[in-house]
């Protein structure tokens, strides 16, 4: 083997080394941040008992936030997280309105003006055996 | 030179390497975060093989730090252990207060029954207010039987009942001259629910709540039983109650050489001249004397007699007198609590128990229609029917009615 | 290619005999190294770490046993920056013994020293900020010992804790100081400390016509060592982090009921060791600035070697700083194992 080649070689492994070194440092760095220091959000909300939702009532739950509709079809709920970007929707004659950029909805959720585009998301509604409401936002 | 920097290269990705096979050794992490705190705790990763301690504590619920504490976060054993409160008894009276108590849960309501931890720090099982006065009074320190101090200071603020004292200061044998009093003072003060626990793991958990509501706990070693309960078997009682006699000549206690052999019960007890009618050695000491006889009335008594009320005659009634019933009309009468915690008998509303001098409903108990009585054993579901003593050839007077004067005649052989 | 500030300290060439290892230790390179480390991962450290008394050891834990490598991270944090300290005492005895102090050199010597004193402090305010009972008389102490100044000492008490004991705004000054204004003086005086090798003529060298050896090594070389060390000192870092952690223990939850190590960290046994003596003011304040007075003082008061003896090892003209240094570092060194004896 040559002078030459022989240099080239050490060059060779060693940068070979030094990047999967640093391609090692660097998955290590990514994991290290990559870590959630919270515990994770809480996907459902005991809202208390049915029987205070009566029939034909249409109740605002701040801490979800959503709206929580009694009709003849029983329970239903809407989530009142634009679904443009997130902000919460605020009620605005029989509608909804976002504050932040002036998305409007229907009474259903549906749009009624941009730029959102997406209806407003339905949550699931569980009613237990002991009559607790529960909110799924999962 | 270049060989050398290509062998340093080659040992730097040998130790980053290292570093991610000792990442990857790490323990995986439990997580669990309890629904009363929220916060997340860590001990799961050891500690999933233990069962839950009882059907009021679920671990989704209450966790283990908010009774044991320690280092939620740590996964270090040492480090997460250091800071648990009591060490391996959280229960002990020197820390209830934080693990057990709280406004929510045993302690701190207004209703002075409902205070257990009160109750028990001011109970003669806590105290041994008894015995210290006793002794104090017999070596001439003090001049009535009056308690004065217990194995520590302890206050009571709503003194209810006669012989009640407000306050106990702690027992310091340092004043006293006699040697026996002293004696007393080094070789008496180790049980007793407030003591300091005798050395040796198996004593550990043998203070606080734990002693009575943890069955077993003094039998295996520490870690083994993660248990509580109200369905106590008498053999928890006998782990204090059974386990030696009293020396009173050189001031001692003297532990017990044999084993108690549970199949012997009524032989096995540590006073050869203690006497026992049959239902005082088939049943559990719980199935008669209530939890305030056991965990007290909430005042400082200054001995056990001032507290013990549950006789014979409590079950059996007098010769002239059937015993006090009472018909469950309230929902939210008690019994129906302490039916639900030891479900043994399925209390329905309507139904006749008895209840004791002060009132409290004995739940494990029924009036059948024949006129005779039930009674479910608390700890093992066994029933047992009995006749009042009215209406049978007892001629006892209706005057002379402590259990001694049932022993004259009713006592088994030993 | 216009000279940027690496090639101000690498020049095309440098004497061959003053870059050899068994003259510079390669120990001054190693700080920078270390200092860099700790940089990067104090950084890195401070995504998750909460300067609140509450939280900080919580966070540590959190760290410690959660953040995937962040037990990596703080271990090498932790042994790079005991590992400094005695990289720069190394580095300052081996100035001292080849006596390279010597003008130019005298001002870039304090800067030194001035460098050290900041590592000192660092070292401390970090280990501080573990908030937990490993570190609780190592607080009360060194904040106490503040007060015994006569006249400026509860003033100066106040701007170091912020408050009548350490507390809350006690951990938020320290975190800011170690994060900040210590890490910031160390950088400015390592960057001119390092210019000033350069300007000061590199490696103290005797003049050309009196060296012995006139061989030199190029840029390239003296990077390529540069790289090895580097590659060493990481490697070994890393390993030393991956499998002996840095100490932990329980929170402080109430400053007033401290249960912990009360042996002082171990760059301060040495003067923990002379609190025993008696006044905490003599001992325990002008005792250790006295010291580092004397240090300073050495290129001022002491004889200088003579320019034909530069570069090398105990020049015999520089027999007196010797003496001094070795005496100061022997004192030291003894105080700090009595003092770290069981039960002393």
């Amino acid at each position: 083997m040559s002078n030459l080649s022989r240099r080239d070689l050490f060059k060779l492994i060693t940068t070979a080394l030094l990047a999967i070194s640093g391609a090692l440092g660097l998955g290590a760095l990514f994991r290290f941040l990559d870590y959630q220091t919270d515990p994770p959000l809480k996907t459902a909300f005991d809202i208390g008992l049915a029987e205070d939702y009566p029939a034909g009532s249409r109740s605002l739950i701040a801490e979800v936030p959503a709206l929580l509709i009694h009709d003849q079809n029983g329970f239903s709920a809407l989530s009142l997280v634009c679904t443009h970007l997130g902000c919460t929707i605020a009620q605005n004659g029989t509608g909804f309105a976002c504050p932040c950029h002036g998305s409007r909805y229907d009474a259903d959720g549906n749009v009624l003006r941009g730029p959102a585009q997406k209806p407003l998301r339905h949550l699931r509604v569980e009613v237990g055996s002991d009559q607790h409401v529960i909110l799924h936002t999962d | 030179m270049k060989r050398l920097i290509a062998l340093g290269s080659a040992l730097l990705l040998l130790a980053i390497v290292a570093a991610w096979w000792a990442n990857s050794r790490q323990p995986k992490p439990i997580v669990l975060i309890p629904t009363l705190t929220g916060k997340p705790e860590y001990c799961l990763t050891c500690h999933s093989d233990l069962p839950e301690i009882s059907k009021s504590h679920p671990i989704k619920t209450f966790g283990c730090v908010i009774c044991h504490g320690g280092e939620a976060l740590a996964l270090n054993a040492d480090l997460a252990h250091s800071t648990m409160r009591g060490g391996a008894n959280p229960s002990d009276l020197s820390v209830v207060q934080e693990s057990c108590g709280g406004s929510s849960c045993h302690s701190g309501t207004a209703e002075q029954n409902n205070n257990h931890i009160q109750r028990v720090l001011t109970s003669v099982q806590a105290t041994y207010a008894g015995a210290i006065t006793n002794i104090l009074y017999t070596y001439g320190a003090e001049g009535d039987l009056t308690a004065r101090f217990g194995i520590r200071a302890v206050a009571d603020a709503q003194v209810t009942t006669s012989t009640g004292v407000p306050a106990l200061q702690a027992f310091d044998p340092a004043g006293a001259s006699n040697p026996a009093i002293q004696k007393f003072a080094v070789n008496c003060l180790f049980c007793h629910l407030n003591a300091q626990p005798l050395p040796g793991p198996q004593f550990d958990r043998l203070s606080g709540c734990a002693a009575c509501h943890t069955p077993g706990i003094g039998s295996l070693p520490p870690g083994q039983i993660h248990k509580l309960t109200t369905a106590i078997p008498y053999t928890q009682c006998n782990t204090c109650h059974n386990r030696g006699n009293y020396d009173l000549r050189a001031m001692a206690f003297v532990p017990r050489s044999d084993q108690p052999q549970a199949a012997d019960r009524v032989q096995n007890y540590y006073q050869p001249i203690a006497q026992f009618t049959k239902c005082e050695y088939e049943l559990d000491c719980i199935d008669c004397h209530t939890r305030t006889e056991a965990m007290g009335d909430g005042d400082i008594h200054s001995n056990e007699t001032q507290i013990q009320y549950i006789q014979c005659r409590t079950c059996h009634g007098t010769p002239t007198q059937l015993p006090s019933t009472k018909m469950l009309t309230d929902p939210n009468d008690i019994a129906f609590r302490q039916a639900q915690l030891n479900p043994v008998v399925d209390l329905e509303l309507g139904q006749t128990v008895i209840v004791t001098d002060k009132g409290e409903p004995m739940w494990n108990t029924r009036v059948l229609p024949d006129g005779t009585y039930q009674l479910v054993g608390k700890a093992t579901g066994q029933v047992f029917t009995f006749r009042p003593v009215m209406g049978s050839g007892c001629t006892q007077n209706g005057i002379d009615q402590s259990s001694a004067y049932c022993h004259t005649c009713h006592a088994v052989q030993r | 290619m216009r000279p940027t500030f690496f090639h101000h300290l690498h020049p095309p060439t440098i004497p061959a005999r003053q870059a050899r290892w068994r003259y510079t230790l390669g120990a001054g390179g190693t700080a920078v190294f270390l200092m860099l480390v700790l940089g990067a991962t104090g950084a890195l450290e401070m995504f998750y770490y909460i300067p609140t008394p509450e939280q900080a050891a919580l966070s540590i834990q959190t760290i410690s046993y959660h953040v995937p490598f962040g037990a990596l991270v703080r271990n090498v944090h932790f042994w790079a920056a005991q590992l400094l300290l005695i990289v720069m005492g190394v580095h300052l005895v081996r100035v001292v013994f080849t006596g390279s102090y010597a003008p130019p050199r005298r001002f870039n010597y304090l800067l030194g020293l001035g460098l050290f004193v900041c590592a000192i402090l660092l070292d401390f305010t970090g280990y501080i900020l573990r908030w937990d009972q490993g570190i609780g008389w190592a607080l009360v102490v060194g904040t106490n010992l503040i007060k015994t100044i006569p006249w400026i000492g509860s003033p100066l008490y106040l701007v170091l804790t912020g408050g009548s004991q350490p507390g809350p705004p006690t951990l938020i000054r320290f975190y800011t100081w170690h994060i900040f204004g210590l890490a910031l003086c160390a950088m400015v005086l390592m960057v001119w400390h390092a210019f000033r090798v350069r300007r000061d003529g590199g490696i103290a060298v005797p003049p050309p016509h009196l060296r012995v050896d006139q061989a030199r090594i190029n840029r390239n070389e003296l990077v390529r060592r540069e790289v090895l060390a580097m590659l060493l000192t990481g490697a070994a870092l890393i390993l030393f982090a991956a499998f002996m952690p840095a100490p932990i223990a329980q929170p402080i939850t109430d400053i007033s009921a401290i249960r912990g190590e009360a042996r002082a960290p171990w760059f301060f046994l040495w003067v923990q060791q002379m609190l025993k003596w008696g006044d905490p003011f003599i001992w325990g304040v002008l005792a250790p600035l006295l010291v580092l007075l004397m240090l300073a003082l050495i290129p001022y008061i002491l004889p200088n070697p003579a320019e034909r003896e530069l570069g090398r090892w105990f020049p015999a003209s520089g027999r007196p700083a010797q003496i001094a240094a070795a005496v100061i570092a022997l004192l030291i060194i003894v105080l700090t194992i009595f003092g770290s004896l069981p039960g002393s």
